[in-house]
């Protein structure tokens, strides 16, 4: 076998490590050198030492399977020994220690899976540099010196077959071209064939072209990270699920996961979906990557955040597969709940799913499934009136559309007061989950409640206080519904002021109403800024006089950056035309001299990214 | 121009001047990473230099004697110095680094780059190329070639021919388009059959490869054209292929080049000719000639060839009655190839 020709092979001199002993005896001498420190497990050690023996070149399916089957484990060994060898004093104490050193990870260097992959043969090397010494002191370093050089020249330089290299030699193809071209040949073979239709008969002595996949995508566990493998596993990935012999190898899918965790894969749009789609483990990923960077970042205007969501391809993921969308949901349900609400979540999930609709939208309608798929926890009497978007449908319309929506829910919420059955809860709580994807229609809500008040705002009411206080746990409706309705009694009387200063009194009771909590603004407190923001500017009053008051008020409560939130939910809804058209031109404007004004008295900024990395690690923390 | 000539032949003398710097001197300690991204620029320019002029008989003589210049005197300075020739130079940046991974004195910290593992792949070709991870890329190819090639049984001929007789088909398009005499084009060829001496059967894959390529253009054709009558000439090479190829490589060559048929055909012809009937055994052998093949094997030739090419049927059969007629048209085994050959056949 190879490893007997190879020159130089015996790391250590012939006294301590020789062919001729059994790998048992030397693990022996492993026992006698135990001191206090810590040393590897010997049973695993010989475990894998005879795996490498085993294994040798991994050239045969049955060897290439049993390496690719052990790779996590034999990457967290290796990175324990690495670290064993970077505690060693120098090489000689390592050799007296381990003197199977040599023997393992020279075995290990030929063996085509493992060196082929990027982490193992990282971890392999740089356990050969832990063994270089840079001034050997002895024979046994410099031996040593002498081998590494030369493992790592015959891996990179040395061609098998003489006949090709020959060959290659008289066309003028150099050996590094060579191997690309070959692997890209064989990258579009096996492409080819995985792309092959089904013919699976449902005789099973019968031959299928999907026999070859889970052997093709064990082969692909080392080939992850390897860009030129892309193409094979992008069509692995997407192959449809149709025949019971298609099944990808999990241990590909668990590589494939961990390799997308660190930023190591370069696969193509489609590919990453059909990954989501096979590895729930990098769907919870993406979607932690995109709630972190999404929350970390308070400061930007909601259509850069909508461009982020988009660019993270997760919305079409969702609307391409059913099951994505069910896994993104309930995370953002789990975020939710874990938030009590915050208002960051709650806009993040209405822009996921205005675009998720959009990419609906987009889809060919043969590949669209019914909506009501998506949503099957969703109280399907509301799902149409809801997921309608205001646009879509006459601005007359709206006021009856919200009326019946709050009425809708109103029921809803009082059978739950009735039963008190956690099936009840969880009702109002889907009720008030497909409220929040569809947020857009609470922007209208607070629109026409503040440009009808006093008259026949009720249900507007109800359906606004609905929103901040889903539940009467530690809510209680009934006195929010009455303390919302005071604070609008007390805006229309602040907003109708036409001359003179405004009521200092007055501005002070709102702010006392808006500063209950210190820490964290409340639902409440948040139910009165979206009012008071509403005011500003949707209120007949001057530009001045309404910026004086949100100034005021704002600055005096300290919840100037949820004041430019709400503005800029506000602001994005207008431009998807979610405003009574006669007035968008005159809200626009108006929104935007109110953002300057809270954009200069913006001194310091709340420590909200740090706040959003917390949330999403415990997030993080809890689904794993 | 002379000038320009002048200066190319400079650079040659320097790049090979410091392939064998970089292979057998001390100077490689002094060496850091910008002086081995250098060094690597110099060979990618020998690369370039063998792809721009290979097919320009009157540039490769002068670049040839210059080389043999730096030869003696590199010779005379390092022991056990090898020649390096214009062929060699295609493979420049490999030769590079062969030598320097064999040169103990190459510092460590320039192996770490070259095997470093975390950069990404290089993709661009810009002069300032890095050289980081040189050799981890090389090694991650390689050995995924490895992992792959159990599964790629699909590929009759191999991934590995595929992709020399693509290269084969390259090298003779750009040889033929030049206009170059025929006796060049066929040197070329048997340069490469000398190249592959030891494996006969290799090379009969990468020729394979090369005829089955599909033809996209007319200098496909041409190519193909001019190995098929190659080929006619290498009566050995043709042979091994008629007995070493699977028979479904041997259907899909008869299939699209007639003229690979008709020699199939001439071959079967001649391997039943010298056959002899062997009153010991009762069968026919083949006594002198070699690959051997057994009568039995002949026929399952002649039965893939009709298959391949139905409308051949009649014709081959006709022949081979014109035969049996010549050997005296009796109908007693033993006695005629030709008559115990048809009587197989249409059966």
């Amino acid at each position: 076998m190879f490893y007997t020709t190879r020159p130089g092979f015996f790391l250590a001199p012939p006294s301590e490590c020789t062919w001729t002993r059994s790998p048992m005896s030397q693990l022996q001498s492993l026992n006698l050198h135990q001191t206090s420190e810590p040393l590897l497990d010997v049973q695993e050690m010989q475990f894998w030492l005879d795996k490498a023996v085993a294994w040798g070149q991994a050239d045969s399916p049955d060897t290439q399977k049993d390496s690719c089957l052990h790779f996590r484990r034999l990457i967290e060994f290796l990175q324990q020994l690495l670290t064993h060898i970077n505690n060693m004093s120098s090489t000689t104490e390592s050799m007296k220690r381990m003197p199977f050193l040599g023997q393992f990870l020279g075995r290990l260097c030929w063996n085509s899976c493992i060196i082929a992959d990027d982490t193992s043969r990282r971890l392999l090397f740089q356990c050969l540099w832990g063994l270089y010494s840079e001034q050997p002191g002895n024979a046994v370093e410099r031996k040593a010196n002498q081998w590494i050089r030369k493992v790592l020249c015959q891996l990179a330089t040395e061609v098998d077959d003489v006949a090709v290299q020959e060959l290659n030699k008289s066309m003028g193809l150099p050996p590094e071209e060579y191997h690309l071209k070959v692997l890209r040949k064989m990258v579009a073979l096996l492409q080819e064939n995985v792309g092959m239709s089904c013919n699976f008969s449902g005789n099973t002595n019968e031959r299928c072209s999907c026999d070859s996949i889970l052997a093709t995508s064990e082969a692909c566990v080392p080939l992850v990270s390897c860009p030129e493998a892309a193409p094979l596993i992008g069509a692995l990935l997407q192959r449809p699920a149709t025949c019971v012999r298609a099944h990808l190898s999990e241990d590909f899918l668990d590589a494939l996961s961990s390799a997308y965790s660190s930023q190591g894969l370069s696969l193509e749009e489609p590919a990453i979906v059909s990954l989501w789609y096979h590895s729930l483990s990098s769907l919870e990923e993406a979607m932690l990557s995109l709630l972190e960077s999404v929350l970390a970042d308070t400061g930007s205007p909601l259509q850069k955040l909508e461009e982020r969501i988009a660019q993270s391809v997760l919305p079409k993921a969702c609307a391409q597969h059913c099951s994505i969308f069910l896994v993104a949901s309930d995370i953002f349900r789990s975020v939710l709940k874990q938030t009590e609400g915050n208002e960051s979540v709650k806009s993040l999930i209405q822009i996921f799913t205005s675009c998720f609709l959009r990419e609906m939208a987009a889809l060919q309608p043969q590949k669209c499934i019914s909506l009501k798929a998506f949503f099957p926890q969703s109280p399907q009497r509301l799902l149409v009136p809801l997921l309608t978007l205001p646009s879509e449908m006459p601005q007359k319309a709206w006021r009856h559309h919200l009326n019946w929506l709050s009425s809708s829910l109103q029921r809803l919420a009082e059978e739950e007061d009735s039963s008190s059955s956690t099936r009840g809860n969880h009702k109002v709580f889907e009720a008030w989950f497909l409220l929040v994807q569809c947020s857009q229609w609470m922007q209208v809500t607070l629109q026409l409640l503040v440009m009808s008040v006093p008259e026949d705002c009720g249900p507007l009411l109800w359906l606004l206080t609905f929103y901040h206080h889903p539940t009467n746990r530690g809510h209680n409706k009934a006195l929010q519904l009455t303390r919302a309705r005071e604070a609008l009694d007390h805006l229309l009387s602040l907003f109708s002021v036409l001359a003179g200063p405004l009521p200092f009194d007055r501005l002070q009771s709102l702010v006392t109403l808006l500063s209950s909590q210190p820490q964290q603004p409340s639902p409440s407190s948040l139910l009165i800024l979206n009012l008071l923001v509403g005011f500003a500017v949707f209120f007949q009053q001057s530009l001045n006089k309404s910026t004086e008051i949100l100034q005021t008020v704002v600055d005096q409560s300290g919840l100037v950056d949820e004041a430019a939130c709400v503005l800029r939910s506000l602001e994005l809804r207008l431009n998807e035309g979610s405003c009574l058209s006669g007035d968008a031109n005159r809200v626009h404007l108006r929104i935007e001299a109110l953002q300057n004004t809270l954009t200069h008295m913006h001194a310091g900024r709340s420590p909200a990214v740090n706040q959003a990395r917390t949330l999403t690690h415990s997030i993080a923390g809890e689904s794993t | 121009m002379e000038r320009h000539m002048e200066a190319v032949l400079k650079n040659l003398t320097s790049s090979v001047e410091l392939l064998a710097a970089a292979a057998q001197s001390g100077v490689v300690e002094q060496w850091d990473k910008q002086t081995l991204s250098r060094a690597f620029r110099w060979a990618r320019y020998c690369e370039h230099l063998v792809s721009r002029f290979h097919n320009n008989p009157a540039m490769v003589r002068v670049m040839e004697k210059q080389l043999q210049f730096t030869n003696q005197s590199l010779r005379a300075a390092f022991c056990g110095y090898s020649d390096v020739s214009f062929s060699d130079l295609s493979r420049c940046q490999h030769l590079l680094l062969v030598g320097l991974l064999n040169n103990p004195k190459l510092p460590i910290s320039l192996m770490k780059m070259l095997f470093d593992t975390t950069s990404p792949v290089n993709t661009n070709n810009s002069e300032y190329q890095d050289v980081t991870g040189f050799c981890s890329h090389i090694i991650q190819s390689k050995f995924a070639c490895k992992v792959l090639r159990p599964l790629t049984h699909s590929s009759l001929v191999g991934a590995d021919a595929e992709v020399q007789g693509m290269m084969l088909m390259v090298r003779l398009a750009a040889l033929l388009s030049q206009g170059s005499e025929v006796c060049r084009t066929e040197h070329f060829l048997d340069s490469v059959l000398q190249g592959c001496e030891g494996e006969p059967q290799h090379f009969c894959l990468v020729i394979t490869a090369a005829l089955l390529t599909p033809k996209n253009s007319s200098a496909e054709t041409a190519s193909q054209d001019f190995l098929l009558n190659w080929l006619e000439k290498k009566n050995s090479v043709l042979q091994t292929m008629c007995s070493a190829l699977p028979t479904t490589l041997l259907m899909e060559l008869a299939k699209k080049h007639v003229k690979f048929r008709d020699a199939y055909v001439d071959l079967l012809k001649k391997w039943a000719s010298d056959m002899e009937y062997s009153i010991d055994d009762g069968v026919w052998v083949q006594n002198n000639s070699t690959p051997t093949v057994s009568f039995q094997k002949l026929t399952e030739h002649f039965l893939t060839l009709f298959e391949a090419c139905p409308s051949q049927r009649d014709n081959v059969k006709n022949e081979l009655i014109a035969l049996k007629i010549s050997d005296g048209d009796f109908d007693v085994s033993g006695l005629s190839v030709w008559g115990d050959l048809l009587s197989v056949l249409n059966r």
